[in-house]
């Protein structure tokens, strides 16, 4: 009972910052109406530039640092701390999120995951990628209370939080700004007309939450230290407490946050007793939030408020893709060509790159065409990738069996997080799926029990006698094996152009235009999801087997949320809604050819991670429709001025390229 | 200030609150409205009226700078919007009731009038109140929880309590039971007159509208095809329907009734 006791408190170190981003979430939320996934990251950049003044006196920016000639105090160190977050969240509100305020959902999900990858690259670059240790702020100490004694910080420290989140509420509840921010919430047109400006409540708003998010992280990291992955990625429990709350009430938030963290951490105890099954050792705090999420939201069965807004924009319009044989040709050709003039690394990248641009095509197929945004399409290439090391070396299926096998695997797990996607949608099943990704990540991936940390090796794929093979000897990057990826590829992407023309193409895009309308039309909006879940997951399995052969053994670096995040990046780079936009995704994405360039010419691989979060937030901004897409949009541009020149007036126009065009309401 | 027929030519040539000065408006590029030019005294109550898609609606959005203006302008006490934001516009007293009412379901008839004066101003209050006393006894209740008449009540009073020079006020009879709308309106009316609020006022019911407004203006197909005194409108009710059903004689020239 005593050890109980001591581990809840434990745990309300956990749960108080959980309140401070689960606040955070909430205020900005009701402000902008985005659900920022980066508050976990920017609530940590300004407990980085506390922690690093308290280790050796060096002020870090973003670029460039001053030195201080001593180590400035603990009040000193976190005034500035503090000043740096307020810095962070003006500068984020007004170059980031302002511009994406009247953006589709899709736009201001992608805009906050660059953030966050964004921000993440940058403390790993600047402060490094290693633990630092924080000096506590708050006094060390037990009280003796029950027989028990329990440790002062973690009370004293969620006393604080309780208390600033009680100072939100209060905010809301009782300053005319505050009601003017939940008013705008509501209905931001009225707002407007009654004189309020619902940007510069949202510029307070953003402010409050990264500084409230920092005193959390501040506090908390003089328990724990910081990690930048660590940190990043417990925005998910601050979500899920979000959902829980309905993203309305702080009351909620408190509550949830603190049970929550003291759950997790007698999780944590409970897992050492000999009577716990060391299968279920691993991850369970992370399973944790998902199920109690998934289980509220279907015990609540209601729809979870969404915030009324000015306008929205539509979602990238999507042009039905028609198999056309000379470019099928050309870009198969360019690829054979690419694949032979190259040897080694580079071969090697652009064999990478064709994987990523299957992977780009899953979230072309969920998100592009379905509407649905899933983050969780790394953790179904992870399950295929760690189903084929079983599948291949304990039971020895040959090759192309083992391949459709495991891509089934990952698609079973697509259908299951598809269901969430029945009740809810937008940037709340964001929430759901990268909730479901970290589970998976943890539970699954880092369990060795299920995945042995030695390694998980996969045996080389051979065809009727012919070996296909990664490496051979000294060939690091074997034509054999690059060749079986590009024809898994062509067959995959010929496979979705003839879905996306056909009807089920149609149904997805119906689907994602209006879920209502589409239903009185007669389309089964459930069995629509669950086949696009399925189709994604299926393609993004392939991926995930094809990684697997490439690396001949995975680990659970090999698919971290991280990765699957930033694929999609890339995906929303080249563009979200066309097989083009994949193939720039590809040549784009993690470890592919561009990096290996960077890597190798430029000596800038470090750099990759930041410079993809910098692009996606710029291209979210300037040009929604992705870099494909803008290049459609000129070539059609080009094309409607070639037409209307030699047939001299408007009416050649009509009837060209435009009908092609399937516009979307969202 | 008790008000008499014969003062209202005075007020109206007095420098107008709110004027649009050949106003194009539209979406997209399209104009939705096309050649606007009318004026708000203080005091004055215009009734802008047409059928469903003349541009009624539009015209209000481009007054609050809620649409920007093709071509033309709107001036507000003189100064053109400029580049102004929709929100400093209201600021500088020019508010809209949107058809929607611009109330907000989630807080209290208290949070409202809290929202509406930028100060504290307790006399204020005390007068609009007066004019509204159902809103007194629900002071504490949430305004999704009120009856289509409170709330558009609670829309009018938020408005009046803000101390606007211009009131622009959109389909009020939207959704509300014929007899609450005559009580309303002859009351907002009076109010506008005491306080020397230049009032606009989009409306479905002609008769009503014109039997409160000093001026009628009707459009149709995005322009004007009549202005008049509402007296002249009213008793004119052929002019009025055949100036709705986009008479020929409407099509391209703008009537005007003399008066």
């Amino acid at each position: 009972m005593g050890t109980f006791l001591q581990f809840v408190v434990l745990g309300l170190g956990l749960g108080s910052i959980y309140i401070g981003l689960g606040t955070g979430l909430l205020l900005v939320h009701r402000a902008t109406g985005i659900i920022n996934f980066a508050q976990g990251a920017m609530a940590m950049w300004g407990a980085y530039v506390f922690a690093q003044l308290r280790v050796d006196g060096r002020l870090v920016f973003p670029i460039g640092s001053i030195e201080f000639a001593r180590r400035p105090t603990v009040a000193v160190a976190a005034v500035i701390g503090l000043v740096t977050a307020f810095v962070l969240g003006l500068v984020v509100h007004y170059l980031v999120f302002r511009p994406v305020r009247n953006a589709p959902v899709l736009a201001q999900v992608v805009v906050s995951v660059a953030v966050m990858i964004t921000l993440q690259a940058l403390v790993v670059l600047r402060f490094g990628a290693n633990n630092i240790d924080v000096a506590s702020i708050l006094p060390e100490g037990t009280i003796h209370v029950l027989d028990v004694d329990l440790p002062t910080r973690e009370i004293i420290m969620a006393a604080i939080m309780v208390v600033l989140a009680a100072a939100v509420w209060a905010y809301l509840r009782f300053t005319r700004a505050g009601v003017a921010t939940r008013a705008a919430s509501e209905n931001e047109r009225a707002a407007v007309l009654m004189g309020f400006s619902p940007d510069r409540l949202a510029a307070v708003a953003q402010v409050v939450a990264v500084m409230i998010g920092t005193i959390s992280v501040m506090l908390g990291s003089s328990l724990t230290g910081l990690n930048p992955d660590n940190y990043t990625l417990l925005v998910v429990p601050a979500l899920a407490v979000l959902l829980v709350a309905r993203m309305e009430s702080i009351g909620v938030v408190v509550v949830a946050a603190l049970l929550l963290g003291a759950f997790q951490s007698v999780i944590g105890l409970l897992v050492t007793k000999s009577w716990w099954p060391v299968w279920a050792q691993s991850g369970l705090d992370q399973v944790i939030p998902f199920a109690v999420v998934m289980v509220i939201l279907f015990v609540q069965g209601k729809r979870l408020p969404s915030r009324g807004s000015l306008q929205t924009l539509r979602l990238p319009d999507v042009a039905i893709p028609k198999l056309k044989p000379i470019p099928a040709v050309i870009l198969l050709v360019l690829g054979v060509a690419a694949l032979s003039l190259t040897t080694g690394t580079y071969r090697f990248g652009v064999t990478t790159s064709i994987i990523v641009m299957l992977l780009a095509l899953s979230y072309v197929v969920i998100t592009g065409y379905l509407g649905q945004i899933s983050l969780a399409q790394g953790a179904f290439a992870g399950a295929a990738g760690f189903c084929l090391s079983k599948v291949t070396t304990e039971w020895g299926v040959p090759f192309p069996l083992s391949l459709i096998l495991c891509a089934l695997v990952a698609t079973a797990l697509g259908m299951l997080v598809a269901l969430p996607a029945f009740r809810i949608r937008g940037a709340q099943l964001a929430i759901i799926t990268i909730a479901a990704a970290l589970a998976i990540e943890r539970f699954v991936f880092n369990n060795y029990t299920l995945t042995p940390p030695e390694g998980n090796p996969i045996a080389d794929a051979t065809l009727l006698g012919l070996n296909l093979g990664v490496r051979e000897g000294r060939d690091l990057s074997r034509m054999a094996f690059s060749l079986m990826v590009l024809v898994v590829a062509a067959i995959l992407v010929w496979v979705f152009i003839r879905v996306a023309s056909g009807d089920t193409g149609r149904t997805f895009l119906a689907v994602r235009a209006n879920e209502r309308a589409a239903a009185s039309s007669g389309i089964n909006v459930r069995k629509t999801k669950l086949i696009g879940f399925a189709i994604s997951a299926f393609i993004a399995g392939i991926a995930g087997c094809l990684i697997g052969f490439s690396r001949g053994q995975l680990s659970a670096e090999s698919f971290t949320v991280f990765a699957g995040l930033q694929v999609l990046a890339v995906a929303y780079l080249g563009g979200i809604t066309s097989v083009g936009g994949a193939i720039v995704a590809g040549v784009l994405g993690p470890l592919g050819i561009v990096y290996v360039l960077l890597r190798g010419v430029f000596d800038l691989g470090e750099y990759y991670p930041l410079i993809s979060g910098l692009g996606l937030i710029l291209t979210a901004i300037l040009n929604p429709v992705g870099i494909a897409g803008a290049t459609r949009e000129q070539v059609d541009w080009v094309r409607s001025k070639l037409r209307r020149g030699p047939a001299a007036g408007p009416s050649a126009e009509t009837g060209s390229a435009a009908p092609r065009k399937e516009p979307s309401r969202v | 200030m008790p008000e008499s027929p014969a003062q209202e030519p005075t007020e109206a040539s007095r420098e107008p609150l709110l004027e649009t000065v050949d106003l194009a408006a539209g979406y997209n590029g399209v104009a939705a409205i096309r050649g606007l030019s009318l004026s708000v005294g203080p005091g004055e109550v215009v009734a802008l009226l047409g059928p469903n898609g003349a541009g009624k609606t539009t015209s209000l959005l481009a007054m609050v700078g809620l649409v920007r203006p093709l071509a033309g302008e709107v001036r507000v006490l003189g100064a053109p919007l400029g580049r102004r934001r929709p929100h400093q516009i209201a600021r500088a007293g020019v508010l809209l009731v949107p058809d929607d009412r611009g109330i907000f379901y989630g807080l209290t008839v208290r949070e409202h009038l809290r929202l509406a004066a930028r100060k504290a101003d307790a006399e204020r209050e005390t007068q609009v109140l007066d004019r509204f006393p159902v809103l007194r006894k629900l002071e504490g209740r949430r305004a999704g929880l009120m009856s289509g008449g409170e709330q558009q009540m609670l829309a009018i009073a938020k408005a009046l309590l803000a101390r606007p020079k211009v009131l622009i006020i959109d389909e009020m009879s939207l959704g509300l039971a014929p007899k609450i709308v005559q009580e309303m309106l002859p009351a907002i009316r009076d109010l506008a007159k005491e306080d020397g609020i230049g009032l606009v006022l989009v409306e479905q019911h002609i008769e009503l509208a014109l039997s409160i407004a000093d001026r009628g203006v009707i459009l149709n197909h995005g322009r004007v095809v009549l202005t008049g005194a509402a007296g002249d409108l009213l008793r004119d009710r052929h002019l009025v329907e055949a100036a709705y059903f986009g008479a020929e004689q409407f099509a391209d020239t703008e009537g005007t009734l003399a008066g």
